[in-house]
């Protein structure tokens, strides 16, 4: 309504324009892809139908991408976590020393493209490492050196995962480390005659992780969703959620869009369900926990 | 002993592909199961000199891309957080601008993609703007939204009391006041594009090719010595900026 518009304020239009953009545009897109995995938007729409739904008992692609998916981030997840939690809880002089705090910020420049082509280059059978393992007399040939990209574990994937994130993690447990004063906190619990793997497994380690919990969770959900490294380090089967989808929509079959649509509705309702979960059940537990 | 160990180790461990991308680009007949380069050129490093070089324009693509992004979403962010600020409903606001993070990009992309092709913009540099700047802006608002406390609405307060106008409030307390937390984000905008492949692949169908999408069909091509200058050629930006400005890339709390 032109009247409606006029009386908006400049700040009230801009911010009504900003949540067409952010919540707008993808609520749309998730409508879409709801319409179309039942057959009423797009280009081959013919009316409600409900065989693709129906047809997803039958496809396991999507769930064992997702059961995939989920190894991969748990594991890359809890490797980086215990990595930074082992540098900032047994290396603490060394981290306030230079160069490393610095040297930490390195692997956040790179690309995790960049990184998938490096690993390629090093970790494949006839890449750098196999060539050093065979010069040495290690390996005598391509097939004797394990295979670590583009293997059925996910061992590429994950290395590039934990390369990205355990730095990142490392940082922020080493920021939360001095904002909790923990290092206070380990001579206090040393005077009152607590040991050094007392204080580390019943106050540091419960503290930073509490405080970086919604962080892990970001990380976890980035990694669940991870297209650049699983698309160069991954296997055609299983895939990881996001090439999953990206090449079923690819595809030149029109018309395997619908399940196409209907498997990115299903992750995408999915995720969102899950950070809807966890911040319920988070909330639910601070009340809890307030006298 | 101990410290000085961890320190090599991870110096070595993320100085590596630094090493290795640069062997690749400049090794030539490198093949298993030789642990050096048989030769070594600067050829494929030249030829970004000639003016037709295909990765050349994919640096200016990419550099222009993630310049505008990281300009307009710091912008409209500055402008844009002030308002939640100002808003009854900041919080819900607030929440409403983490929705683009807990998809992931791709999956966004796709979901999107429809009305990409419907607006006309796909395989298009304005459909990857508008893919970006989902992403960026509301990255772009969240950050700045810090800048707007009480005591910043104070300062404004006085700043009008004593006779400035709303435009001279904004450049000479607003602007400076908030100088070190807007090249934050431009950085950390200019690097969130910078660094995309997959909403940038997916929504431009491949054909706007930005420095990240050439690695990728390097890489598909088996050409790794263009992949690898085309991988030092994207870590170049953020490289200089770690060299010249830590503080440039980091929020100060």
């Amino acid at each position: 309504m032109p009247g409606t518009v006029a009386t908006l304020s400049p700040a009230r239009l801009l911010l009504w324009l900003y949540g067409l953009l952010v919540v707008g545009l993808p609520v749309a897109g998730l409508a879409y892809a709801l319409l179309g995995s039942v057959g009423l938007a797009g280009p081959l729409a013919a009316g409600f139908t409900g065989r693709y739904w129906r047809a997803l008992g039958a496809d396991t692609g999507l769930l064992y991408a997702a059961l995939y998916s989920a190894w991969v981030a748990v594991a890359s997840v809890g490797i980086s976590t215990g990595l930074a939690l082992l540098l900032v809880l047994w290396a603490q002089p060394t981290l306030r020393r230079p160069p490393l705090p610095a040297l930490l910020y390195v692997p956040l420049l790179m690309p995790s493209l960049v990184v998938a082509f490096y690993l390629f280059q090093l970790l494949s059978r006839a890449g750098w490492l196999s060539r050093l393992s065979f010069r040495f007399g290690l390996t005598a040939n391509l097939e004797d050196f394990p295979e670590l990209v583009q293997d059925g574990p996910g061992v590429g994937i994950i290395l590039a995962q934990v390369l990205l994130s355990f730095p990142f993690l490392t940082l922020l447990f080493q920021a939360i480390y001095q904002e909790s004063r923990l290092a206070e906190y380990y001579q206090l619990t040393l005077t009152l005659g607590a040991s050094a793997a007392q204080f580390r497994r019943r106050v540091a380690v419960p503290v930073l992780l509490r405080q970086a919990a919604p962080t892990l969770l970001l990380s976890f959900i980035a990694t669940l969703g991870a297209y650049d490294i699983p698309l160069l380090l991954g296997r055609p089967y299983p895939q990881m959620l996001s090439v999953y989808i990206a090449t079923r929509l690819q595809r030149f079959d029109l018309r395997e869009l619908p399940s196409a649509y209907l498997a990115g509705f299903l992750v995408a309702a999915g995720l969102l369900g899950l950070i809807g979960l966890l911040r319920l059940t988070g909330r639910a537990r601070d009340t809890a926990s307030v006298p | 002993m101990r410290s000085r160990l961890l320190t090599l180790f991870l110096a070595l461990l993320f100085g590596l592909p630094f090493v290795l991308l640069g062997l690749l680009a400049v090794g030539e007949d490198w093949r298993f199961p030789a642990a050096l380069p048989m030769r070594y050129s600067l050829a494929a490093v030249r030829s970004l000199l000639a003016a037709d070089n295909d990765l050349l324009a994919g640096l200016g693509r990419s550099l222009l891309l993630a310049g505008t992004v990281a300009v307009g979403a710091t912008a409209s962010g500055f402008a844009l957080a002030r308002a939640i600020a100002r808003s009854r409903r900041a919080a819900q606001w607030e929440a409403a601008s983490y929705l683009p993070y807990a998809l992931p990009p791709v999956l966004l992309a796709v979901l999107i993609q429809p009305f990409i092709i419907r607006l006309h913009l796909s395989g298009s540099v304005g459909g990857v703007l508008l893919g970006l700047g989902l992403v960026a802006l509301p990255f772009a608002t969240l950050l700045l939204r810090s800048f707007w406390s009480p005591q910043v609405r104070e300062y404004e307060h006085l700043a009008r009391t004593l006779g400035c106008t709303a435009g001279q409030a904004l450049r000479q307390v607003l602007l400076p006041l908030a100088w070190p937390l807007l090249r934050t984000t431009l950085v950390q905008t200019f690097l969130l594009t910078w660094f995309d492949f997959g909403l940038t692949n997916v929504l431009s169908v491949g054909k706007v090719r930005t420095l990240t999408v050439q690695v990728f069909t390097y890489v598909g091509e088996a050409n790794a010595q263009l992949a690898a200058v085309a991988s030092l050629l994207v870590l170049l930006p953020p490289a200089l900026l770690l060299l010249v400005n830590k503080s440039a890339l980091l929020r100060k709390p």
